[in-house]
């Protein structure tokens, strides 16, 4: 692969990405959350077109690549989301792509033959007519593996393979790797992990901000040579003027909060007046401890108190009663309304707290231009659909229905994902203007570490469902906190 | 130079932005094809365009315009209602068999409404507590109540209602407005007010364009989502209430196949059926349209069974055209 570019509605993801892989060889693919590691493997396996640049294959050129295309040429992905059918049985789900290809009758006998083969190359022993949406993540994991093999592999991607596996599972699979490569399959592996890298990497390739940064043999990628790869120019920690903590006051603490499947054994204060940082991989659980603070999801065991009385938050209503705001991380999804126009957005959590069940025109008037004024919301009304705004004031539209709702503790997930620079800045002054000036509090939730290093007093980092370091900004760097995430980042003991 | 052309820019924009609403104002689009059909109907036919034949048309609107009105709640907040043609046998029978049994309209009234309402909250119930989808809800409901009806008048239809109830159906102010059409107007002023003066109203809104991100925001999702279903059963029970005061007798079968021309009304009256999008005053002109055109077949002399053919295609066209202009 050469000179890859990529942009998407404008932005550039990848700016000229070269790439190469040997027969037999295993490449890591590393770099930090959207530095374009997938976005250059989906444009390999034909998901995504390319803007521009040449992949060549075997010496052919492929120009444009299609999931279909890409298949013949022996590209195979495994995904990390699954791709596989829940409601058919293990041995349809790997016959599928047969089905389609060949328009005839469904041979069973045939079926499961080929479903028996493709299991016992990887070791895998599982019941064929087992329903896959029954079967645990880490099988469904292997079961994926195994459907990309049974397709005769030339190139297989792989993208974070073992993040659900075990460690027995993991075993098994980089045997298969191993033999994969014997038998000439070159193999690109994208992982955080450093330690398993060693075990099965021939190569590393560094990738930051959509270029390469470099490729090295895999003994000589220790963490203390890749990291500094990985984040480029060292960042000076910002010396912020902390405000001293308004007397301590815990506004919201979370004792031992666990929820099965998502974090285990949480615990956190949030302080009036400080924006706290919640950071780690993708995956680590964060988002899923916002969501039970916010009463989406309930937590198993565990104590959530606000202002030092123990409360129960069922519901987002009940959550909003105690004053706290989210701001979810997909804002299309599950923050707007996006038929609604600005102005309906903005006033619709004032209006369940409202006693009355009228409304008020004028009432909503003056609180939507308000708003729009001091955050700076760019709209060309009031009235406009909110599906028509930039990332940036769709954030902001968001960030008005809280605080026009007169909330004390704001929760961002992922607050600046996809937003441009210019709407960040203001985004940062609007949670400082908040937490600082107005004495309020804020759990900031974000894998990007140079924004959390910026913006927060406290940083908790997690990984693989724990809390599992602590740290201050001003005296930390971004190359220690992400070797946090990824050395905490082990195998869940299976 | 710069400045005009971004004047220029601006002004083009402005104009595809007015040929989009324009486009968009199905409202507007509707009335102005129901005026057309009118037109011509009135060259096709002398008696049509009679102020007598236009009541009349909204005579023959009104009791599936009002169980429209409260459809237009349900699909603007992102469901259906199929049971509203059943809910309407079972309620008006509810009604009917009080009103056999003490003569008083009023309470035949207050049971018939009841009825309805408590019909929809079951439906609510299901749809936003156990969580089973609008559609296989109100289906069960579709049948449930159709049967319940049946079997309480053994299929037997009620007569013998007074000329003080049937005044409900047929009567007349100051000698020309039909009684069922004043009672259509005075819903769909209330259902506008409700729509976009109250809360409630609002949260329809919000459910219907985002569930997920008004439950975010602390929309109490299943208490607006049982009101909603209880004001389709409500106005389903209300058209039950005309329409047997129109026909003299309480049919407990009456009311079937309503259910498609309210949410075809809706449909046509610009409604989404993917939900937060629409509004009341279309489904009113939905609802003339469909009976015009089935007024107009029938002055024309068209056998009677082509009308089910003609509502089908109506409901078919109105949603695809709503398809193709929301892919642009």
């Amino acid at each position: 692969m050469e000179g890859i570019t990529k942009s998407f509605l404008g932005v550039p993801v990848l700016k000229g990405v070269d790439f190469d892989l040997k027969r037999g060889e295993a490449h890591v693919l590393i770099g930090e959350n959207g530095a374009g590691k997938s976005t250059l493997m989906k444009i390999l396996s034909g998901a995504y077109s390319r803007d521009s640049g040449t992949i060549v294959v075997d010496g052919a050129k492929l120009a444009t690549l299609t999931p279909r295309t890409a298949e013949d040429a022996g590209i195979i992905s495994i995904y990390q989301n699954f791709h596989l059918f829940p409601h058919l049985s293990v041995a349809e789900n790997l016959a599928i792509s047969r089905f389609a290809r060949e328009r005839k009758l469904i041979r069973w006998k045939e079926t499961f033959a080929r479903a028996k083969e493709a299991l016992a190359r990887i070791d895998f022993g599982i019941d064929l007519r087992a329903k896959v949406g029954d079967l645990p993540v880490a099988q469904k994991q292997m079961l994926e593996i195994a459907l990309a093999l049974s397709k005769n592999a030339k190139i297989l991607i792989m993208d974070e393979p073992t993040a659900a596996l075990s460690s027995r599972e993991t075993e098994t699979l980089f045997k298969t790797i191993a033999d994969l490569k014997k038998s000439g399959v070159g193999v690109i592996y994208i992982s955080h992990r450093l330690e398993e890298i060693k075990q099965i990497g021939d190569r590393v390739t560094v990738l930051r901000d959509g270029v390469t940064v470099g490729t090295l043999p895999v003994s000589a990628a220790d963490p203390s040579t890749v990291i500094p790869m990985m984040i480029g120019r060292e960042l000076q920690p910002t010396a912020r003027d902390l405000a001293a903590r308004d007397g301590g006051r815990r506004v919201l603490e979370l004792r031992n909060l666990s929820c099965p499947g998502s974090f285990r054994d949480v615990s956190l204060t949030l302080f009036q007046g400080e924006v706290l940082g919640l950071t780690g991989l993708v995956g680590a659980g964060k988002t899923e401890v916002a969501q039970v603070l916010f009463g989406v999801r309930q937590a198993a065991e565990g104590e959530i108190l606000m202002d030092g009385k123990e409360v129960s938050i069922d519901s987002p209503r009940t959550a909003n009663r105690f004053g706290l705001g989210y701001l979810p991380e997909d804002r299309d999804a599950r923050g707007l309304c996006l038929n609604m126009g600005v102005q309906e957005n903005i006033t619709l959590v004032s209006l369940t707290q409202q006693a009355h069940g009228f409304l008020d025109p004028r009432w909503e008037r003056r609180m939507a231009e308000k708003a729009v004024s001091s955050l700076n919301i760019r709209t060309p009304s009031l009235a406009q659909q909110v599906k028509y705004l930039s990332g940036g004031n769709k954030q902001k539209v968001m960030f008005a229905k809280w605080l026009s709702a007169r909330c004390r503790v704001l929760i961002l997930d992922e607050p600046t994902f996809g937003i441009d620079a210019g709407a960040r800045a203001e985004i940062y002054s609007l949670i400082d203007d908040f937490a600082h000036a107005q004495k309020k509090a804020v759990l900031f939730i974000s894998s990007d570490i140079d924004e959390v290093l910026a913006v927060t007093d406290r940083i908790h980092v997690m990984a693989g469902g724990k809390l599992i370091a602590q740290a201050s900004p001003r005296e930390t760097t971004k190359q220690e906190i992400l070797r946090m995430c990824m050395q905490g980042t082990r195998n869940r003991e299976g | 130079m710069e400045q005009a052309s971004v004047t220029k820019a601006r002004s083009i924009s402005q104009q595809v932005g007015m040929v989009a609403s324009l486009a968009k104002n199905q409202v507007l689009s509707m009335l102005l094809i129901l005026i057309l059909t009118w037109i011509v109907l009135a060259f096709l036919s002398p008696y049509f365009f009679t102020v007598r034949n236009l009541f009349e048309i909204t005579l023959q609107s009104s009791v599936f315009a009002i169980i429209a009105a409260g459809e237009t709640f349900v699909i603007f907040s992102g469901g259906i209602d199929l049971s509203v043609g059943s809910v309407f046998a079972f309620s008006s029978i509810v009604g009917g068999i009080f009103y056999a049994a003490t003569g008083s309209v009023f309470l035949a009234v207050v049971t018939c409404l009841a009825t309805g309402i408590a019909a929809g909250i079951v439906n609510g119930l299901f749809i936003s507590s156990l969580n089973v989808p609008p559609f296989v809800a109100t289906l069960g409901m579709m049948g449930i109540a159709r049967g319940a009806a049946l079997i309480a008048v053994n299929g037997i239809p009620i007569y013998g209602l007074s000329p003080t109830f049937m005044w409900i159906g047929q009567g007349q102010v100051a000698g020309l407005i039909p009684v069922p059409t004043i009672i259509m107007a005075a819903i769909f002023v209330l259902a506008y007010l409700v729509l976009n003066y109250s809360r409630f109203g609002r949260f329809t809104y919000a459910i219907g364009s985002n569930l997920e991100s008004a439950r975010l925001s602390g929309v109490s999702v299943a208490g607006i989502t049982l009101g909603i279903y209880a004001l389709s059963g409500m106005t389903a029970a209300l058209a039950g209430i005309i329409e047997s005061a129109r026909l003299g007798t309480v049919q407990p079968a009456g009311g079937s196949g309503y259910e498609l021309l309210a949410i075809g009304a809706v449909v046509i009256g610009g409604t989404s059926l993917f939900g937060g999008e629409g509004n009341i005053i279309g489904t009113l002109i939905g609802a003339l349209l469909v009976t015009t055109i089935r007024n107009g077949l029938n002055i024309l002399g068209v056998y009677a069974f082509w009308q089910y053919v003609v509502n089908g295609l109506i409901i078919v066209l109105a949603v695809a055209i709503d398809q193709v202009k929301n892919r642009r």
